[in-house]
């Protein structure tokens, strides 16, 4: 069966670098962190006592988008899905009004909702309605009247990897015209930072927040937590032609793929990660020797940084040290549910801007992972094709290809 | 039963109208009696029982949401007129409500 186009035509990010997709470039090109010492809840209590926060004004940014009675019901996540999934389809010039509404999806990553014990404080009643994880995409839905597909998917870190590219198949097999795709994530709370200290994921760096998140590095001792949304329109090239958009890139394929070895671990050597990298470039029907960036999933714990490196080295064999590869969860940490989406959209604008852009807190390498990380600064580098990186716990791997358009 | 007092109904049209202003960021002046809660206003079925509980409190009413939901089942209530009658009813019918038609 020949596949259909798919093009995107709309980004957007919400992160500790800013409330939309133009603050967050700047940022992220200019190299910035977006860690602090966390104000959200009294971290006192908790052995990580720093995370990537959203800018405090998110709340008073969010007003504008929507009415007081639905923020009430939705999670400080959910409105942060909500708001960039807005700000996304009007970037895009998406007129929904002119589209056969029926065939308008919303795919969304979300592994929770963020209901948890400080937000239950501030907004004790709602609780179904904002604990529901299919939520984001119902407000979404909701609020534009969209008839096609609705659903949340959820595989940890990589689930907005994984909503891209089942929004990929929607469109590509015929079935939808315009996907909402991407993912949210606000896990920054006492009880998500306990747990993931129990399992010795989370940079303990509290003095230096800034520098905390050095994926690559020697020095690196696990993730910080981040939260934020990303959203990526994604549209058949016939419907975007029709409309005359403007096109920012061409998602040529995925993979997705399961390790099926450890509930937490990567499986050893990097074998699964370089397996999805391998079957997404065949899917997309690209040369390993074709691609010229890699957005990593690069999350600064000890384990998925070498395997991502002997990764890449087993796919790019001696072409490997030449790809720029790079991570935005240096200064972003790890948004886990947005961050496939957010890292998306970073890769896409770098295909625009010919800009790649770094990985920072990079002052000590390690002898065993000899890529090109980017260290520090960005740099200008033409991409015609990239790739983006998501692995997560339970073994969930996704990789997705972009093209310039 | 509730004792139905001259001047009950503007009160709870009052209380109707200051509640769909208020939740749903619309000026009162721009609510109206045929104004719908869904499409006009992007309100929700959660309102109505959120009135209906400010109602049970404001008048002492003796009425289960269960008895209410089964009326509302057979008379969906949509505009703000619809729901100021349907609430009159329920003010001077409490659980009785369920024996109407």
């Amino acid at each position: 069966m020949k596949r259909i186009k798919v093009v995107i035509t709309g980004l957007n990010i919400v992160s500790s670098l800013g409330l939309n997709l133009e603050e967050n470039w700047e940022n992220i090109v200019a190299g910035r962190s977006g860690v602090r010492t966390i104000t959200l809840f009294d971290p006192s209590h908790n052995e990580t006592r720093i995370a990537a926060q959203v800018p405090d004004e998110f709340e008073t940014y969010a007003a504008r988008f929507c009415k007081k009675r639905i923020a009430q019901q939705m999670t400080r996540a959910t409105r942060m899905a909500f708001v960039c999934a807005v700000e996304a389809v009007q970037k895009s010039g998406v007129d929904f009004n002119a589209a056969d509404r029926r065939r308008c999806a919303v795919i969304l990553g979300v592994v929770s909702t963020g209901n948890t014990s400080v937000e239950r404080e501030n907004a004790p009643r709602n609780r179904i309605i904002r604990n529901m994880s299919n939520a984001m995409p119902a407000w979404i839905s909701l609020h534009y009247g969209l008839e096609g597909p609705n659903y949340a998917v959820n595989t940890a870190c990589a689930s907005s990897a994984y909503a891209i590219a089942l929004g990929y198949d929607l469109i590509s097999r015929g079935s939808a015209d315009i996907v909402i795709t991407g993912g949210a994530d606000s896990s920054i709370n006492p009880e998500e930072i306990e747990g993931f200290n129990e399992t010795y994921a989370l940079s303990t760096r509290n003095d230096a927040p800034e520098k905390a998140s050095c994926p690559f590095t020697k020095d690196r001792d696990g993730f910080v937590l981040g939260e934020g949304a990303g959203m990526v329109i994604l549209e058949s090239d016939e419907s975007a032609r029709a409309r005359e958009a403007v096109i920012v890139a061409e998602l040529a394929g995925y993979a997705l793929t399961s390790e099926a070895y450890n509930i937490m671990a990567p499986l050893t050597g990097g074998e699964g990660m370089a397996a999805t990298m391998r079957i997404a470039l065949r899917h997309a029907g690209i040369n390993a020797g074709d691609v010229d960036y890699i957005n990593a999933h690069g999350t600064s714990t000890t384990l998925n940084d070498l395997y991502e490196t002997m990764a890449i080295k087993q796919v790019f064999g001696q072409r490997a040290r030449s790809i720029p590869v790079s991570s935005t969860k240096s200064m972003i940490g790890h948004t886990i549910a947005a961050a496939g989406a957010i890292e998306t959209a970073i890769t896409v604008m770098s295909i625009r801007h010919k800009i790649v852009t770094p990985t920072i807190n990079y002052h000590t390498p390690d002898p065993e992972l000899d890529l090109d990380f980017v260290p520090n600064n960005s740099r200008a580098h033409k991409i015609d094709v990239a790739i983006s990186n998501s692995f997560a716990f339970g073994g969930h791997n996704a990789t997705v290809v972009l093209k310039k358009y | 039963m509730a004792n139905i007092e001259i001047g009950i109904r503007d009160e709870v049209r009052n209380v109707v109208y200051e509640f769909f202003s208020e939740e749903c960021e619309v000026p009162r002046n721009e609510l109206s009696n045929t104004t719908n809660v869904i499409k006009d206003l992007e309100g929700d079925s959660l309102m109505f029982l959120e009135l209906l509980e400010i109602f049970k409190k404001k008048y002492k009413l003796n009425v289960e949401l269960k008895t209410v939901g089964k009326y509302v089942v057979k008379h969906p209530a949509e505009t703000i007129g619809a729901i100021i009658d349907m609430t009159m009813l329920i003010i001077e019918h409490e659980n009785n409500i369920a024996n109407l038609d």
